[in-house]
């Protein structure tokens, strides 16, 4: 291909192994930073990871049970039905918007180190979604002592669907963050169209409630498909795989690929527009 | 021959020009099929060089000549549109002030970071941890947040982490003129040492003296292109030339004979003797005829300027008592010799101004220009004689005066 050039920056000279240790070292160098300056750090900033959930919960507890006075939901209280699945979604949001606009708020580094810049999306991802599974497993064990049913053992289950879920969030966050380099409005869209998606996907509500002629259009959602089955899992008991999760994994390992692929088509010139 | 360190042959950069929202939108589709960059700027265009280990090269060029986009294509941090880089041994870049420090972390952050990148791992940089702080020398400031530094201070740490690894090359853009005095000392000294000890450097810098003392080659860019490539005593003595030839413009000399017609004092020839190149130190003269309206010996103002304009010697006839030879009715000639011309290597000219016989008005303006050569690194318009007293030379000497007693 001729327009990619034939250029061996130092870092190709060492071996693959020597360059994979040091993108190790730097991918938890970011990754501490990330956690500790942006959550860990600032007070605030560890409050408000962990608050606007819980917060969001309570608000739409109180408007779905209170004022709407919405029942059980698939014989599970509203509250714990919501929890199990909001939690993922608002993670995986976080991750998406933080993932975005990482290449932007490195560019000191980008425009006067050679690295791979990558690490820096991936970092971003890692530390959003680290500190919220752990908000995740904090906010079950608070539902389960208040008497909620939660099926610890389905955790089995739930972290292979987590990581589902931060390969797929990679490979958008990796294809946004590159567009957002070139194009930066992509950080203001993505705000309203992830809202959007927020409602259009069984979250607030079970895929049973949905009128026969939307059905499959919801359920479509990749996203609604890794709920059900965490509801399955922690609500449930119910472990056994089924072949929806082989077609989840592909779907996640896809839009990996594909986000890397633009990824890497664009990393070169990010140094002109950061 | 040891094999170069770095070898570049005919890279060159192109930037995408996009000044809307539509162009950028079209430069990602054009990028992510494969294509290259449709309406694009030449930053810098077949450029080839190498460095050999130890050899230091200097890259000079006036603003936006392509330089910074050279120094990155070397660190890797841009990848040139087209031609070749191969790079072997490790590269320490120190580009623009604070070499990717991140502005909100403290100083020791950026300090892990910064190996890091480099390729450290976790134990050698805490070897490494204590000479860095110890060499930037910013006292309590390393747990600030950098962006509460001076731009000095971030310049110090930046030069501290840069050499601390002891690159292979060492890439370093116009940073030593920032930090104090003190500081800047202790950089050349730095360099000094480490080119003793076989380093090599690529610096970028508008300070000639710096490219005279610390690299044996210069490049000069020019509008993203080699303008010229050689040693650097060569190659800085022609950029300066070039300089104060722009500053100065193209001041065209005033025709002798439009002069004459107005019936003005006006000098109708200027000659140099031997021509527009000499050598330092060597002889000048200038000779030419001066047209007088009324017949009577005007006075001959000549003027030696630098091509910037600036003045560095003149003198006028009446200053000496001396007056034209008369040839004609109206014509007088004058003849002038410098000896010998002490002039510094660079780009001058001989002004020469025609005043009425009284010396108080001034009439006319002819200008020659010439080029003084030379291979020195002595610094300023002129040389200026001098001697150095050193221990070794007094003694010899007191031994004389004792011998001839």
């Amino acid at each position: 291909m001729s327009s990619i050039p034939d250029h061996l920056p130092p870092r190709r000279e060492a071996s693959a192994a020597v360059s994979f240790a040091r993108d190790r070292a730097l991918f938890a160098n970011f990754f501490q930073r990330e956690l500790f300056s942006r959550y860990l750090g600032s007070i605030s900033g560890l409050a408000w990871a962990l608050l606007h959930p819980l917060a969001l919960l309570a608000v739409y507890h109180f408007v779905f049970t209170t004022i709407f006075r919405a029942g059980a939901m698939n014989g599970k209280s509203f509250l714990i039905f919501v929890a199990v699945a909001l939690w993922p979604w608002l993670a995986a949001q976080e991750a998406l918007q933080r993932g975005t606009v990482s290449i932007a708020s490195h560019a000191g580094l980008i425009r006067k180190v050679a690295f791979p810049h990558e690490l820096v999306v991936y970092a971003s991802i890692a530390a959003t979604l680290t500190l919220q599974l752990v908000g995740y497993l904090c906010v079950l064990l608070v539902l389960a002592l208040f008497g909620e049913p939660v099926h610890f053992e389905g955790l089995l289950l739930a972290l292979p669907l987590w990581i589902i879920l931060a390969v797929a969030v990679a490979g958008l966050a990796l294809a946004l963050a590159a567009l957002q380099v070139f194009v930066k409005d992509i950080e203001h869209i993505l705000m309203p169209v992830l809202m959007i998606l927020m409602y259009l996907t069984p979250i607030l509500y079970p895929l049973t409630l949905v009128p026969e002629g939307m059905k499959p259009w919801v359920a479509a959602n990749p996203f609604g498909y890794l709920v059900d089955r965490l509801r399955d899992a922690l609500l449930d008991g119910k472990l056994a795989l089924q072949w929806g999760d082989a077609a989840a994994v592909i779907v996640a390992l896809a839009l990996f690929a594909a986000g890397r692929w633009v990824f890497l088509r664009l990393s070169p010139h990010f140094e002109d527009f950061v | 021959m040891a094999a170069p360190l770095l070898k570049l042959s005919a890279v060159g950069k192109d930037y995408a020009k996009t000044d809307h929202n539509a162009a950028r939108i079209r430069l990602v589709f054009d990028l992510l099929r494969g294509r290259g960059v449709a309406h694009a700027f030449r930053a810098l265009d077949d450029v080839s060089f190498e460095l050999a280990p130890g050899e230091s090269l200097g890259i000079i060029g006036e603003n936006g000549a392509g330089k910074s986009t050279l120094l990155k294509i070397v660190a890797g941090v841009i990848t040139p549109t087209r031609g070749r880089v191969a790079v072997h041994g490790r590269v320490g870049a120190l580009l623009e002030l604070g070499s990717g420090f991140h502005p909100e972390y403290t100083g020791l952050a950026n300090i892990d970071l910064a190996a890091a990148l480099l390729g450290l791992a976790p134990t050698e940089i805490a070897a490494k941890r204590e000479e860095i702080i110890a060499f930037a020398d910013i006292g309590s400031h390393i747990h600030d947040p950098i962006k509460h530094y001076s731009s000095g201070m971030v310049v110090r740490l930046g030069f501290a982490v840069a050499t601390a690894l002891t690159p292979d090359v060492l890439i370093t853009d116009e940073v030593l003129a920032v930090g104090d005095e003190s500081f800047q000392k202790k950089c050349i000294a730095w360099m000094e040492r480490y080119l003793q000890g076989g380093g090599t450097l690529l610096l970028c810098s508008h300070s000639m003296y710096h490219v005279q003392k610390l690299c044996r080659n210069a490049l000069w860019l020019k509008g993203g292109r080699v303008e010229r490539y050689g040693a650097s005593a060569d190659v800085t003595q022609s950029y300066l030339a070039y300089h104060e030839e722009k500053s100065a413009g193209a001041k065209q000399p005033i025709s002798p004979h439009r002069a004459a017609a107005e019936g003005v004092y006006a000098i109708q020839s200027l000659v140099l003797d031997p021509g527009a190149h000499i050598e330092s130190g060597g002889a000048l003269t200038v000779s030419g005829n001066i047209f007088s309206p009324d017949g009577r010996a005007p006075v001959i103002l000549l003027g030696v300027v630098r091509a910037d304009g600036t003045p560095v010697y003149g003198v006028a006839s009446d200053m000496d008592g001396v007056a034209p030879t008369r040839i004609d009715d109206r014509e007088f000639s004058f003849r002038l010799t410098f000896p010998a011309l002490p002039l510094l290597p660079g780009k001058y000219l001989i002004r020469a101004h025609a005043l009425d016989p009284e010396g108080v008005r001034l009439f006319d303006n002819v200008e020659q220009t010439f080029t003084v050569e030379g291979d020195t690194r002595e610094l300023g318009l002129v040389r200026i004689a001098h001697r150095w007293h050193d221990g070794v030379d007094s003694a010899v000497a007191s031994d004389r005066r004792l011998g001839t007693r």
